[in-house]
């Protein structure tokens, strides 16, 4: 099976005037389609330097990205721009939801950078949200008179009314309760069920647990060769990650010692 | 991203700045409403002159001679100028009359009833014009402006019938004619040349100015220097002739002189206007990039759901265009709002008069200045909102979705 994103031997280096900053350093990464794949890792590992480079945001430095089979390298703003709209849904931790538009609105915004007809996107929309099962009393309602958990169930049905093969989620659980986050959780298992290939991010081993496979990344490197199978290996990373951590921390939430 | 859609965010995105995007547009309504107030008005005034001159203006000529005509030298010079369609003697005379503790000048104006036309004088308003009998006849008959009408007896319909002294005698009015250039305090009336010469005792044959009308679509230029040829052929007057001289001008050049001195005063008008617009315009441009600082995180979101470059240019120029259609739309209102009040302003107060236009000004209302208006608005929305549309644009999605 060709994997559905496939990142080699990647590097990310930031220039400025007070010097260059090498984020990724020979990051290679395959994801098969329908898979969840957790990625891990400290702040300031390159979590999110890779997880903008995944959502066609950036671009390596050096190494390649292939999308689908596309090599993203190759493609210009106006192609990337399309990448993005057609095949990513972006989910984030502080949800990006504008708030002067209302929740059925902000799920219908993606719909007018795709040109799908007006009368359509209604009909989209009221889909998207069913699926995170927002109630239908919320749908015309305000962003900022939603909860939390409702607010990232909104920021999903925006990612999926596109119906893009693959789901980024940046942090999605890192401003919610443990409830609400399991709520959370349990959409994107979900969506992997209808064959979605989501890609998160997470401080939380417990979270990350939950997918089929975690990948620690630090210091910009994928840590372990990249493939770390779901128990033991997430055990091993977090063990490796401890010199990290001051040494009278406890050990992470959900971490099986 | 659809027009209707881009129209559609641009309108959320004012609701949503309602204050700011008012005070903003400020400078584009003063622009377009100084405009829009200044040519109607203008047009109003030209439209009012002209209307004084009489519909003919433009074909009426004025044939001065040192060497008086008479009578059968205007029959002489109509054999011999075809395109001329009616010519004749305008003979005038001052007089002053009183009535109660009020004195009117009256510029009576001998006419004969086929000039008439010719002069501007034939649009009845109440009544009748006099006839061919009663012009051969010197009936003490005669025609007076809407504006005389009104100041003496309050409308036009009272006007009919009463006498009115002039010089050592009386006249029955017997028609209201429309145009004239009364204000208050002065009359015209126009009435036979033979009444004239009985009023006024003036036995006077020959005149020293002699009006005519010209055919439809003569060459008024061509016209004119025919006639002084002819005149100076019947009058044995040699062109440099020292101490003789004829000449014919035409109110076709008056008017086109009153034309363009109103020209030169719109563009100056517009020239004042457009600073307006200049600093409307950079306040827009002020507003947009405060607008671009404050949504970089939109901007960065927007971008991560499918929206490009030419998405984000094309909004914000939306918006830009948007607060400038808003803003000119409100300036043709107040525009002509204003236009209205001055008119009224300056109807009332007779100065118009002084100008030598008929009493009542209507701004003229032409759909080509609110189109033109309209399209300026969009030209500044346009020019003024490029630049930030475009420093949105050329923001690194990465960064908006970063920035607190």
């Amino acid at each position: 099976m060709r994997p559905v994103i496939d990142i080699r031997n990647a590097h990310r280096i930031f220039e400025s005037e007070a010097g260059c900053a090498h984020i990724l350093h020979n990051v290679s990464l395959a994801v098969d389609p329908g898979e969840f794949v957790a990625i891990t890792g400290p702040s300031g590992s390159g979590k999110s330097t890779l997880m903008n480079i995944l959502g066609c945001l950036d671009k390596p430095t050096a190494g390649d990205y292939y999308l689908q089979g596309l090599n993203v390298a190759e493609l210009d703003d106006d192609e990337l721009t399309e990448v993005r709209a057609l095949s990513i849904g972006f989910v984030f931790q502080s949800f990006n939801l504008l708030p002067r538009l209302s929740v059925i609105e902000n799920v219908m915004l993606p719909l007018a950078y795709t040109n799908v007809p007006r009368s359509q996107r209604e009909m989209r929309a009221v889909h998207a949200l069913q699926a995170v099962t927002l109630p239908v009393d919320h749908w015309d309602h305000r962003i900022s008179e939603l909860s939390g958990g409702q607010m990232q169930r909104v920021a999903i049905a925006r990612a999926l009314v596109n119906d893009p093969p693959i789901i980024l989620a940046d942090e999605p659980t890192g401003n919610l309760d443990s409830a609400t986050g399991a709520l959370v959780m349990e959409t994107f298992h979900k969506l992997q069920e209808r064959g979605k290939t989501i890609v998160l991010i997470t401080h939380d081993p417990g979270i990350a647990a939950e997918a089929d496979r975690a990948v620690t990344i630090r210091d910009g490197r994928i840590h372990d060769g990249a493939y770390i199978p779901h128990a033991p290996r997430t055990l091993r990373s977090a063990v490796d990650s401890l010199p990290m951590i001051s040494a009278s921390a406890n050990p992470p939430k959900g971490v099986m010692a | 991203m659809s027009a209707s859609d881009l129209i559609q965010e641009a309108l959320h995105s004012l609701e949503a700045n309602k204050g700011r995007s008012l005070l903003t547009i400020l400078g584009i309504v003063i622009g377009i409403a100084s405009v829009i107030a200044m040519t109607s008005l203008i047009g109003g005034i030209q439209n009012s002159l002209v209307n004084s001159l009489g519909l003919n203006a433009a074909r009426m000529i004025q044939i001065y001679s040192s060497q008086e005509l008479t009578d059968s030298d205007v029959q002489k010079l109509q054999k011999l100028v075809p395109q001329i369609e009616q010519i004749g003697i305008v003979d005038s005379a001052y007089t002053e009359y009183k009535t109660g503790d009020k004195s009117y000048t009256v510029m009576a104006q001998g006419v004969d009833s086929n000039m008439l036309d010719a002069v501007g004088a034939s649009k009845l308003v109440a009544g009748r014009t006099y006839t061919d009998v009663e012009s051969k006849a010197g009936s003490r008959v005669a025609l007076i402006s809407r504006g005389g009408a009104d100041q003496l007896y309050g409308n036009e319909q009272d006007a009919l019938g009463k006498t009115i002294k002039v010089s050592n005698g009386e006249v029955q009015i017997v028609g209201v004619i429309d145009g004239g250039s009364d204000s208050m305090g002065s009359l015209t009336l126009y009435m036979p040349r033979e009444t004239i010469a009985g009023l006024f005792g003036d036995e006077n044959p020959s005149f020293p100015s002699v009006t005519a009308l010209a055919a439809e679509g003569s060459d008024m230029d061509e016209l004119c220097k025919t006639i002084e040829s002819k005149v100076r052929a019947m009058k044995g007057i040699e062109e440099e002739d020292e101490y003789d001289s004829v000449s014919a001008t035409s109110m076709k050049s008056a008017i086109d002189s009153l034309n363009s001195f109103m020209g030169a005063f719109s563009l100056i008008m517009g020239a004042v206007a457009s600073i307006s617009l200049l600093v409307g315009g950079i306040g827009i441009m002020n507003m947009m990039l405060t607008n671009v600082t404050e949504r970089i995180r939109e901007i960065g979101i927007r971008r991560a759901l499918g929206a490009s470059r030419r998405d984000i240019t094309a909004q914000f120029l939306a918006e830009s265009s948007a607060l400038c259609v808003t803003g000119g739309l409100l300036g043709v209102l107040i525009g002509y709002l204003l236009a209205w009040g001055l008119a009224m302003f300056a109807s009332g107060s007779g100065i118009l008069g002084e100008l030598g236009a008929s009493g009542q000004i209507t701004p003229s209302f032409s759909i080509a200045t609110v189109l033109l208006a309209f399209a300026v608005s969009v030209g500044i929305g346009v020019i003024f909102g490029f630049y930030p549309a475009r420093r949105a644009a050329k923001l690194d999605p990465v960064e908006c979705l970063r920035y607190q």
